[in-house]
């Protein structure tokens, strides 16, 4: 319970705290590196330190460290930032250092990490390093293994980090409100060894959702499952980059999940292995070919696969409601329903309608205007039409031409000739009849 | 006809009397001639008719030009009297040249004036007053009678040619008295047309108001029978319960009910206002706007109102008249204390046997000195009564036109707050509506929904408006009918959509326009402060 001297003497703290962090204590700590730009940075080749092959963080980037004294110092900034989630629609989150999600911290196994942690936030806040072993002091729970960070303060967290995998962070003080708004981050530990499971291409990204009401901006931070926007590092379709792969990479895909729900993570045109858990690396003889790998809440999954067919292939979760920007979810079904006269009528009254739903919710490519900040429901065009997808999705891009170290979009697949769905040109004798079962077999087969 | 003309006419009469008349008393048997008798009236009927002459005839409009005129300055429009058939018919025309285009205001006001068969009745009464004036400024016409008597072998005979002779002596004051009656009249008369076209007025925005929400019920109408066909094919799909469906249906229903209600005021209002502008049969087909007038684009300054008022008003000239009848009782007195006599004849009595008399009486009921000093008194007390009476009047005049002005002022504020703010807000949303709609994010029920509930600001815009022109009229006929040159000169603007229609776009700002007058309070006091009432009352009655 907090005394009322308590309260005072805290609040003095903060207010010379304040001061302190941004005149003198700062000065002597690591710079707090920002960056505002949603776009995939190119991976952190490491200046220092152990080797390592350092990730991609999709639409995200990679904190730089200040080796000291054989210290790897980061320097951590909770503070209310503006995300972009896709173009023409942008987000009041709370990041770090610009972001939401934060950037992403790459250490090696057997590192020894200080973390500077500055809370710009109007409320108090804590981050816990989720899956590190370390002491039980540096694990951020605020209230169990630390006082909260105050508006203004800077903490510091030290622990060596023991084992290679993948983690995140996140706040342990007001949680859900704090991740709701967008508070979290990527964390990657390299094994000591570079040789070990080795990979071309290893993208990392975190798994958020937020409920941003039409023609807002700030997500309702109390809502517990009726969440609109489904995104991948607080991005979502058609915000999300691609991964790009030259032909016969090994290609790693971390994936932390901090959202309520589960996420199967599905790859179009290869079978993968999930390689990596919460745990750690998973034997290869316990690695399960899958196509579709359920990321539970609070999980960390690695995949792995050798990109071999050239394409555009589609990742995305297999909710299908997650491959979706803001919808009407009382939106009645109008499947099946005439509207041709009823609309004459409605026009009357509301000339810009135009009715919708009767064969289904596809727009055909149509824009109309929408709510200001809000994201169609589905869009997105390829070389072939509509995509009509949101949220969840992007697409794995392997090209044989791509430069090794390229990151770059190299736009639509060009397939070759004749390995294209097309419109049956003959005629229709020439098909294969469509057999139908006799109306009884269905009764029967029902039995069966 | 003023007491000028009248003197030396009075005096005229006066003299003729003294010199041939012979004092006779009532009943008493006269020996005299028929020839002398028929003589005298004749020398003072042609002395009358020559002072009279050019005084007592009858006007070719009936005495119809100054309330013509008053209405013309008042109401700008033209009132006319159909004394005969072709007046009647050229009326006629003019009312189906009006009644061919759709009736706005000033034109149901005109048609009023020219057709209302009970403001012509009214006119009549001028022609009736007028006829009271042009006789009383005539001579009356002298009687003859004749009466034979025959008992106990004596023969009486008694003629006697008699003239109202008091009326000849009060003749000059009948005119005046007469001419004041018909100046009342005139003032009556207009009154009655001032009075008849706020009716008109008032009727009108009832009507066009009434036919307006039917128009916005009709589409609400709309609204809800689409959504409940859209429900009846949603439940036939297999998408909608019975009850969502119902529930849709009843809604439907429901505003069957209103529109019908709505309907039936409409025609009722339009009824009134047929009956106001004296129309019926086939002329009962006028055809009306859509929508009442738009507010005047800025508030309506009036600040010379209370004057204008004070200058125009039927009761405070009727008070101011009052005064100065009172005033002209004053000097009535000093002539008619010597003539107090309501009915006196000339008398020739004759009888068999007895020497004629002739002669006249006047009595004299009271002493002169005290009787004149009482009604002196009298009359002055009355005399000040009056100039309190007028001042009281015109007291309660301003204050009646400053309420009637607040009550305008404030029903142009909701009415502009309706139409600068809530229009546009209401549209905004609607607009929102529509763009949630398009983006998958609400259903058409929604936008069937919010424009049913749009009804609801439009029906309070088309009441907020309907007040303001009633305000308005309320405020015109508390000012005689006129309106204050301040107000006069303002232009309205096009009409604006009352109506919300989705098409057009709302204003990214639903705040008060730029170049929007400053809204000042409507309790605003006005230019010219209360104690001028008093003082133009009293300098007035000084003046009689």
């Amino acid at each position: 319970m907090t005394s009322r001297r308590r309260f005072l003497r805290d609040a003095s703290l903060a207010v010379v705290g304040a001061a302190a962090v941004e005149r003198t204590s700062l000065a002597a700590l690591p710079d707090a590196a920002s960056r505002s730009d949603a776009s995939t940075a190119k991976p952190l080749a490491p200046p220092n330190g152990r080797p390592y092959r350092p990730v991609a963080t999709l639409n995200g980037w990679t904190l730089p460290w200040r080796m000291r004294n054989g210290v790897k110092e980061f320097h951590l900034v909770a503070e209310p930032v503006v995300r972009e989630i896709a173009p023409g629609m942008q987000a009041n989150l709370w990041g770090y250092n610009g972001q939401s999600p934060g950037p992403t911290i790459e250490v090696v196994e057997g590192d020894r990490v200080r973390l500077y942690v500055t809370n710009r936030l109007p409320e108090a806040t804590s981050v816990h390093w989720h899956g590190q072993r370390l002491p039980n002091g540096m694990d951020g729970v605020a209230g169990l293994n630390q006082r909260a960070i105050a508006p203004g303060q800077t903490y510091v967290y030290e622990f060596e980090a023991k084992r290679p995998g993948t983690f995140m962070y996140h706040p342990h003080a007001d949680e859900m409100m704090q991740m709701a708004m967008g508070l979290m981050g990527f964390w990657v530990t390299h094994p000591k060894d570079p040789s070990f499971m080795p990979v071309d291409r290893d993208y990392v990204f975190l798994i958020n959702a937020y409920a941003i009401d039409p023609g807002t901006r700030t997500p309702r931070v109390n809502e517990m499952t009726d969440f609109n926007l489904w995104t991948w590092n607080s991005r979502a379709f058609p915000g999300i980059d691609p991964l790009v792969a030259r032909q016969g990479d090994r290609v790693r895909i971390r994936i932390g999940n901090l959202t309520m729900t589960n996420h199967p993570i599905h790859l179009h045109g290869h079978e993968f292995k999930v390689t990596g858990t919460d745990g750690g690396w998973v034997p290869p003889t316990a690695q399960w070919p899958e196509v579709t790998t359920d990321v539970a809440v609070g999980q960390m999954r690695a995949i792995e696969f050798d990109a071999t067919e050239p394409g555009d292939w589609a990742l995305h979760c297999h909710k299908s409601h997650h491959t979706m920007n803001p919808m009407g979810h009382d939106v009645p079904t109008m499947l099946g329903v005439n509207q041709r006269e009823i609309a004459k009528k409605i026009t009357r009254i509301i000339p810009d309608y135009m009715a919708m739903g009767e064969t289904g919710a596809s727009m055909n490519g149509m824009e109309m205007p929408i709510p200001e900040n809000t994201l169609p429901m589905m869009t997105g065009t390829g070389p072939y039409g509509p995509i009509e997808m949101g949220g969840m999705f992007t697409t794995l891009k392997v090209r044989q031409d791509l430069p090794r170290d390229s990151y770059r979009d190299p736009g639509w697949y060009r397939a070759p000739r004749g390995t294209v769905a097309s419109p049956w040109q003959g005629s229709t004798s020439a098909l294969p009849s469509t057999h139908r079962p006799p109306a009884s077999a269905g009764k029967t087969g029902v039995k069966s | 006809m003023t007491s000028a003309h009248l003197s030396p006419m009075t005096a005229a009469v006066s003299t003729s009397l003294t010199r041939n008349a012979t004092a006779s008393r009532a009943h008493r048997r006269v020996a005299y001639t028929a020839r002398r008798a028929r003589r005298t009236p004749l020398v003072i009927a042609a002395i009358a008719t020559l002072a009279l002459s050019g005084c007592a005839t009858f006007s070719d409009d009936g005495g119809f030009a100054p309330v013509a005129d008053a209405t013309q300055q008042r109401l700008g429009k033209s009132a006319v009297w159909a004394r005969d058939d072709a007046a009647s018919q050229a009326l006629a025309k003019q009312r189906d040249d009006l009644l061919a285009r759709p009736l706005d205001m000033d034109t149901a006001v005109q048609l009023t004036l020219l057709n209302h068969r009970g403001l012509q009745a009214t006119y009549a009464e001028l022609g009736i007053a007028e006829a009271s004036l042009v006789q009383a400024g005539r001579l009356p016409n002298p009687r003859f009678t004749f009466q034979r008597v025959q008992g106990g072998g004596d023969v009486g005979i008694e003629r006697t040619w008699g003239i109202d002779f008091v009326r000849v002596l009060t003749m000059p004051l009948a005119s005046r008295v007469e001419a004041r009656r018909f100046a009342q009249v005139q003032a009556q008369v207009t009154q009655a047309i001032v009075a008849q076209a706020t009716l008109t007025r008032r009727a009108w925005i009832d009507a066009v108001a009434a036919q307006e929400r039917v128009q916005i019920l009709e589409q609400t109408s709309l609204a809800t029978q689409a959504a409940s066909e859209l429900a009846d094919g949603m439940a036939r799909a297999g998408n909608f319960s019975a009850m969502r469906r119902t529930q849709e249906n009843l809604v439907y229903a429901d505003t069957a009910a209103r529109l019908a209600r709505a309907r039936e005021q409409a025609s009722a209002a339009r009824e009134q206002l047929a009956r106001q502008m004296g129309l019926w049969g086939q002329q009962l087909s006028f055809t009306l706007p859509q929508r009442l007038p738009a507010l005047p684009a800025t508030r309506p300054a009036s600040a010379d109102a209370e004057a204008l008022a004070i200058r125009e008003r039927a009761d405070v000239r009727a008070a101011r008249a009052a005064l100065d009848a009172t005033a002209s009782d004053l000097g009535l007195t000093r002539v008619t204390r010597f003539v107090n006599v309501l009915d006196t004849a000339y008398r020739d009595n004759s009888a068999t046997g007895s020497a004629s008399e002739r002669g006249y009486e006047i009595s004299l009921e009271v002493p002169l000195f005290d009787w004149g000093s009482t009604r002196i008194a009298g009359a002055e007390a009355r005399y000040r009564q009056s100039i309190d009476h007028l001042a009281d009047t015109a007291v309660a005049a301003r204050a009646d036109v400053r309420t009637r002005r607040a009550q305008t002022l404030a029903a142009w504020d909701i009415a502009e707050h309706y139409r600068t703010t809530l229009l546009p807000m209401r549209q905004r949303v609607s607009d929102e509506w529509l763009l949630r709609y398009n983006g998958m994010l609400a259903s058409v029920f929604d936008l069937l929904t919010d424009a049913r509930e749009q009804r609801d600001t439009v029906l309070g815009y088309i009441d907020a408006t309907s007040d303001y022109w009633l305000a308005d009229a309320a405020f015109r006929e508390s000012l005689g009918g006129g309106m204050p040159e301040s107000s006069l000169s303002r232009s309205p603007t096009e009409a604006t959509a009352p109506v919300a229609s989705p098409a057009s776009t709302a204003p990214s700002a639903p705040a008060t326009p730029p170049g929007a007058p400053p809204a000042t309070s409507p309790a605003a006091p006005p230019a010219t402060s209360q104690p001028a009432s008093s003082h133009q009352a009293q300098r007035h009655g000084g003046g009689a």
